[in-house]
């Protein structure tokens, strides 16, 4: 790879035009390889990956989109401390290196990061990472979701930067480190061999653009391109109007400290020309149980939110973290102090971005959102009448949040997730696991009442045919997602389960191992989205729309909205409507 | 053309600005008509057309064996919505299957707190649970009684749909309870359309299944009615034989069927065009091809390997275009078989502009034919690709299609609009603005290849369509491909596409077992579906007219995964019965397809997923004549000369302008040089050479090295 073998400069518009489409293509493709290749349903449907390019001190060059944005500030943060540990100038081409250590700009144990330097003229110029929730990591639960942890030990083996390939080849003293911590090992080693894969596929589509534009160039590049997120990001900011916005988001519990409150507060300050702070002060002491978020899983969060209010379409790099000014204290649930657990770090994290939406949703007014549901988690295993384990990670998403003018949309990865996180259809999970789906549906009334409503939670009921175990990890269900400017809080959902005598069980929000005997059923609601604006200023036609597509009961057009529905007619009643509406304003006053 | 004996074959291509019609006689023989497309009855443009070919050609239409029709009809009903109310029909506790989707974002979406998720193409209220359930292996969970069937059957009929998609869980396993709900209400609703997902494509994962069977019925009462007006209108001008239709993986299907099973041309006219791009790659030696096709508001690109399109079944109507994978949440999606295009929006027509940041920017906004670019003095301010080409040279001023004058004043005013804040000159700006759209093409072109694990430079670049051969040279550069064919009748390859294509049907059958599992089953599902194959594709029939050439094709192959993963690889079977001997072949090749797919082995064991069958049955068509190749100076078509600015030159220099009308085989150019055809123009840069080969078609090469 020479580096300045070629003319072509980056103040040209058309050369930075072509590298940087070659290096958005080289990310994305590594994602997809690692994503189909990896063993986990979580990853292959979820898309909790990512693939980047850095530049050789760490900063984002590119970043794949099609993965979870819970990751944007994974790989940025997590390559100082390779770094540190293992100086660039130490590496040989051929070198893979892995780490997972969340105090160390990781997330926690189960996601692992893999870096590859990329080599011109003998020295490294950039770094091709990759980052998949793998299997297993071993730790005191199966597949990583440790709902009772509270010290990241708990959580799984802690890697810190170790040379997992030397000269392409696997490091074994490594690999069998990792395979003996497993409980799934063949899953795990798969898994980061297809992270390896990943940063190959960067590797060499970067080795292709070198060899025609000069590593040199693509060096310049990435400088320019950061300048231009940078320069992009503060024109957008610049027309939010100044002002300091307070915003607090209440996590509903830890699953440890029943009593505890965690409160995640921001003040957001911008200063009109393109600069913004925000400082979490007053954010609740860390946790003893697993919702704490390392620093770096805060900051994707931050730039996520903040990122709502400026162009969509600006690149995703380095440039985009630079108009930010975090202010993290320490020891606090945005950035604990080890070795707090972090597996359940998305409450925090989503908390934050909450915090963020409302403060700039009373700076931006036309522009507001109610919260949102999050996504709800759960794990059933059981043994299959062969005597194998059989075990599968399951999601499902909730409401999103109204927004000003329009009703939240239903049952949607939340903003913050949404991507490419879909969910696994039925039939082929069917096939594959001893259990029957008997229905799933919209859960009608569970958007939160408003002017604008918040979107639907969904309810569905699976049937086990052999005995079980379900483990859940619920979050905003004992505190559902709030409305703003009078709109009410969506739905909570609940877990329950079903008994063959009849009886119905409530399944706390988060709980481990309840067992479940074949052909009983669990039962999950997830939560709706908060409304925005008072329900009574709704207009009725819509409630009655909300009717006619089941999303709300002709009861709850009358409790939620004041709207009286004429069933017969299928149409409102316009004078009872304004007879329940007056009453109601009357009482208000 | 001769006026007695020979048959005759119209290819008719519907496009958004023109209807190709290509009239082909089994001498060889080839006519054109070229017609605006009439958006209120694309027939009115059609029979236009082929009484333009007809007449031009002075061919009686009873002499007319064979049309094949290349059509949008399907995509845009499901576009537009434009179709009536139609039911879903489903399994108890899933009305919402289709509401629910996969509840997916799209990422471009993701920062936008506003964004609309795709509306279900069935009203909620429309939507209608029969009590029946089948469990993953078939077994009947919840019987279907005579009891349940009457209620669901009364509810819909009391609703009146237009059109009734009936999707059951695991039916694609047990079509069981699908098939009587079926057949009950076409007894009771003998005018609507009703459609059974077992029938469409009987593949596992009931939302994309559910879907692909709501967009039959949806399309299903258009297209019948459509057909039966094309038909009629084809009789009257004296044409009698039956109407056939490009389906969306390069085959060519009845009339009757497309209205059955009409979801399967979604892609028709995409299909058409790669398909065409195949076969002038395989008349000129070539059968690993990339398909390049640019119009007016996107360009597409697909490849052929082996002489055979590739395919996806992950195909998303309306979807946006991406770098691979799954695109969930961007459009309607199916689970049919399509042709693997990737469409970016770069045409002529896409607008240059510049972002928030400074930078330059193509697309994807368009001008489209109206007010179209700004050289067309139609009104259009806004530069667009082809005032830069225009202001580069490689457009003749005096003469487009149409007698349209193009004017160099106004294009150089639009691109002082992206020059001046950019601080380049108007030549400078309209380089930039060729050069990126090049580069959003590319990319184009990396989804359908190095994306696929494919290495381009080992193919050859077929570009085709009004803007295609303008941009193929310069795009094979960036890929290191050594040799670009651009088709004999470039811009109306589509339709030479169709009337140059054999019937054929692809069938698919779910059947979920570890291997090496029971092989007599693997073996009985995969003679059912070649049976069927063949029936479809009227076995036993003579093909009115004689027009059989004889033979049917039958491929096999299945897809399989490593058990515990959910992505599946699809291998080829080899031709006969399966029998136990093949397992171990199968898994081979599974592993070497994974290994391929995703550069290392998996250990897990290879589980059977979905039976494919594809059959072709050979039929008449356009076969093209070679003439006799005297190599000689093409310099004798040369029509004048004009300066023209290419990429990697500082300055523009003077290139010899030739007139392709009176090129013929054997002539031979260094470039650099311009070809101008009666409806494209075709670039040599410099450094390439330019020859015409024995079918009339152009082949570019590169003649010195690639620079460093």
């Amino acid at each position: 790879m020479p580096t300045d073998a070629v003319t072509p400069t980056i103040d040209d518009p058309i050369t930075s035009e072509i590298i940087r489409n070659g290096l958005m293509v080289a990310v994305e493709e590594a994602s997809i390889a690692v994503v189909r290749s990896s063993h986990s349903s979580f990853i292959q449907e979820g898309a909790d990956a990512c693939a980047a390019l850095l530049d050789a001190d760490g900063g984002l060059v590119a970043q794949s989109t099609t993965t979870s944005l819970m990751h944007s500030a994974s790989l940025r943060c997590s390559l100082p401390a390779l770094l540190a540990d293992v100086p660039a100038a130490s590496m040989a081409p051929g070198d893979v290196f892995a780490q997972n250590d969340p105090y160390r700009g990781g997330i926690h144990a189960n996601d692992i990061v893999v870096f590859r330097p990329i080599f011109a003229e003998g020295r490294v110029v950039f770094f091709a990472g990759t980052l998949i929730h793998v299997a297993d990591v071993g730790g005191i639960s199966v597949a990583g979701l440790a709902a009772l942890a509270t010290d990241t030990f708990a959580e799984g083996l802690l890697l810190p930067p170790v040379r997992l390939y030397a000269a392409d080849e696997p490091v074994a003293d490594v690999i069998r480190i990792i395979e003996r911590n497993s409980r799934a090992p063949d899953k795990v080693i798969g898994d980061v061999k297809a992270l390896v894969a990943g940063t190959s596929v960067i590797a060499r589509r970067v080795g292709e653009l070198a060899d025609r534009y000069g590593a040199g160039t693509l060096v310049r590049f990435a400088r320019h391109a950061m300048d231009h997120a940078e320069r992009q990001m503060r024109a957008g900011l610049a027309r939010i109007p100044p002002g300091t916005y307070e915003g607090a988001f209440e996590i509903d519990g830890d699953g440890v400290d029943a009593d505890r409150e965690f409160t995640v507060r921001v003040a957001v300050t911008l200063d009109g020309s393109g600069g913004v702070e925000l400082d979490f002060a007053g954010t609740s002491p860390q946790a003893r149980g697993m919702i704490n978020s390392s620093y770096s899983q805060t900051l994707s969060g931050v730039l996520y939110a903040v990122r709502c209010f400026v162009d969509p379409t600006i690149a995703m790099n380095e440039g985009c973290f630079r108009p930010l000014t975090t202010r993290l204290p320490p020891g606090t649930l945005v950035n604990p102090a080890p070795p707090a657990a972090c597996g359940g770090r998305l409450m925090t994290v989503a908390a934050a971005v909450e915090a963020i939406l409302g403060a700039l949703s009373a700076a931006r007014p036309d522009h507001a959102v109610g919260a949102s549901s999050l996504i709800h988690v759960w794990t059933l295993t059981g043994v299959d009448p062969s005597g194998q384990r059989w075990l599968n990670l399951f999601y499902e998403f909730g409401g999103l949040g109204a927004r000003t003018g329009k009703d939240g949309p239903d049952a949607t990865g939340a903003f913050f997730l949404g991507g490419r996180s879909v969910i696994p259809q039925l039939e082929p999970l069917e096939a594959q696991y001893p259990f029957v789906v008997r229905s799933t549906r919209l859960w009608p009334d569970s958007g939160g009442p408003g002017e604008a409503r918040g979107g639907l939670g969904v309810e569905t009921v699976i049937e086990l045919l052999t005995d079980a175990e379900v483990t859940v990890r619920g979050a905003r269900m004992d505190i559902p997602p709030p409305g703003r400017g009078g709109g009410h809080p969506g739905a909570a959902g609940t877990w329950s389960v079903e008994r063959l005598d009849g009886a119905s069980e409530v399944v706390p929000a988060k709980a481990t191992n309840i067992p479940l005997a074949a052909g009983e059923r669990f039962v999950l609601r997830t939560s709706g989205g908060g409304g925005l604006g008072p329900p009574e200023r709704r207009d009725p036609r819509l409630v009655l729309d909300d009717v006619r597509s089941g999303k709300v009961t002709v009861a709850g057009a009358a409790r939620d909205y004041g709207v009286v529905i004429d069933v017969e007619r299928d149409a409102v009643d316009a004078g009872a409507t304004a007879a329940l509406r007056a009453e109601r304003s009357g009482r208000h006053e | 053309m001769s006026e007695t004996g020979g048959r005759y074959y119209l290819g008719v291509d519907v496009g958004g600005t023109f209807t190709d019609v290509v009239l082909a006689g089994s001498d060889g023989s080839v006519r054109i008509g070229k017609v605006l497309t009439t958006p209120g009855d694309p027939r009115d443009g059609i029979v236009a057309g082929i009484r333009a070919a007809l007449d031009g050609a002075g061919v009686e239409t009873s002499a007319v064996s064979r049309v094949v029709h290349g059509t949008t009809l399907a995509t845009n009903v499901v576009i537009e919505r434009s179709g009536g109310p139609v039911a879903l029909v489903t399994t108890e506790g899933f009305a919402d299957v289709l509401r629910l989707g996969r509840e997916a974002r799209v990422e471009e979406d993701r920062y936008d707190l506003f964004f609309d998720p795709v509306p279900p193409p069935v009203d909620p209220r429309l939507t209608f649970e029969a009590r029946e359930r089948m469990d993953a292996h078939g077994k009947p969970l919840v019987a279907l009684t005579a009891g349940a069937l009457d209620d669901v059957v009364a509810r819909v009929v009391a609703a009146a749909p237009s059109g009734i998609a009936v999707c059951f869980l695991h039916a694609y396993v047990n079509p069981e309870h699908e098939r009587a709900v079926t057949a009950a209400l076409r007894d009771a609703l003998p005018e609507t359309f009703v459609v059974a997902s077992h029938e469409i494509w009987p593949e596992i994962r009931e939302y994309e299944r559910a879907m692909t069977t709501v967009v039959c019925a949806v399309v299903g009462p258009v297209m019948a009615g459509y057909l039966d007006g094309l038909q009629a209108r084809l009789g009257e001008l004296g044409i009698t034989c039956p109407v056939e239709i490009m389906e969306s993986s390069g085959g060519v299907m009845s009339a009757a069927r497309a209205a059955r099973q009409p979801v399967l041309t979604v892609e028709s006219g995409g299909a058409a065009g790669v398909t065409a791009a195949g076969i002038v790659g395989h008349t000129a030696g070539f059968d690993d091809v990339i398909s390049f096709d640019m119009g007016g508001t996107t360009a597409k690109a697909g490849i052929v390997r082996h002489g055979r399109p590739a395919i996806t079944h992950d195909f998303q109507v309306g979807g946006k275009g991406s770098f691979g994978g799954t695109r969930a949440g961007t459009g309607v999606p199916l689970k049919i078989p399509v042709v693997d295009l990737a469409e970016v929006g770069a045409g002529g027509g896409s607008i240059a502009w510049v972002d928030a940041g400074g930078a330059l920017r193509v697309g994807p906004r368009s001008a489209g034919a109206d007010p179209g670019p700004a050289c067309y003095a139609r009104g259009g301010t806004e530069p667009t690709v082809t005032d830069a080409n225009f202001l580069l040279g490689f457009l003749d001023p005096a003469g487009l299609a149409g007698g349209v004058t193009l004017s160099r004043d106004l294009a150089a005013e639009a691109m002082t609009r992206v020059a001046e804040p950019l601080g380049l000159t108007v030549l400078e700006a309209a380089r930039a603005v060729h050069e990126i759209v090049n580069a959003t093409m590319a990319a184009a072109i990396r989804v359908v290849t190095v994306q696929r694990g494919i290495d381009p430079r080992e193919f050859t670049l077929v570009g085709f369509g009004g803007a295609g051969p303008m941009h193929a040279a310069r795009l094979a550069e960036t890929f290191g491909i050594p040799a670009v064919v651009v088709p004999w009748a470039a811009g109306v390859a589509s339709a030479v596409g169709l009337v140059s294509s054999d019937l054929a049907v692809d069938l698919v059958q779910t059947h979920v077992t570890d291997l090496p599992g029971d092989v007599e089953s693997l073996e009985a599902v995969f003679a059912a579906l070649e049976h069927r194959g063949r029936g479809e594709l009227g076995a036993g029939d003579d093909r009115a007219g004689g027009a059989d050439a004889g033979g049917f094709v039958v491929t096999r192959s299945a897809d399989l995964r490593a058990r515990g993963q959910a992505h599946q690889l699809t291998v080829e079977l080899p031709p006969g019965p399966f029998d136990a001997a093949d397992v171990p072949m199968l898994t081979a090749r599974f592993h070497e397809a994974y290994r391929d797919a995703y550069g290392i082995d998996t250990g897990a064991p290879a589980q059977f997923v979905n039976a494919r069958v594809r059959v072709v049955r050979r039929v008449d068509k356009l076969t093209r004549q070679a003439e006799p190749v005297t190599p000689h100076d093409a310099s004798v078509a040369r029509a004048g000369e004009r300066a023209v600015l290419f990429p990697d030159l500082p300055d523009p220099v003077e290139t010899p302008v030739l007139d392709w009308t009176r090129l013929e085989p054997g002539a031979e150019l260094a470039g650099p040089a311009v070809v101008e055809g009666p409806d494209t123009t075709v670039v040599v840069p410099p450094g390439w050479g330019v020859a015409v080969d024995r079918w009339g078609n152009l082949l570019l090469r590169r003649e010195i090295a690639q620079k460093p």
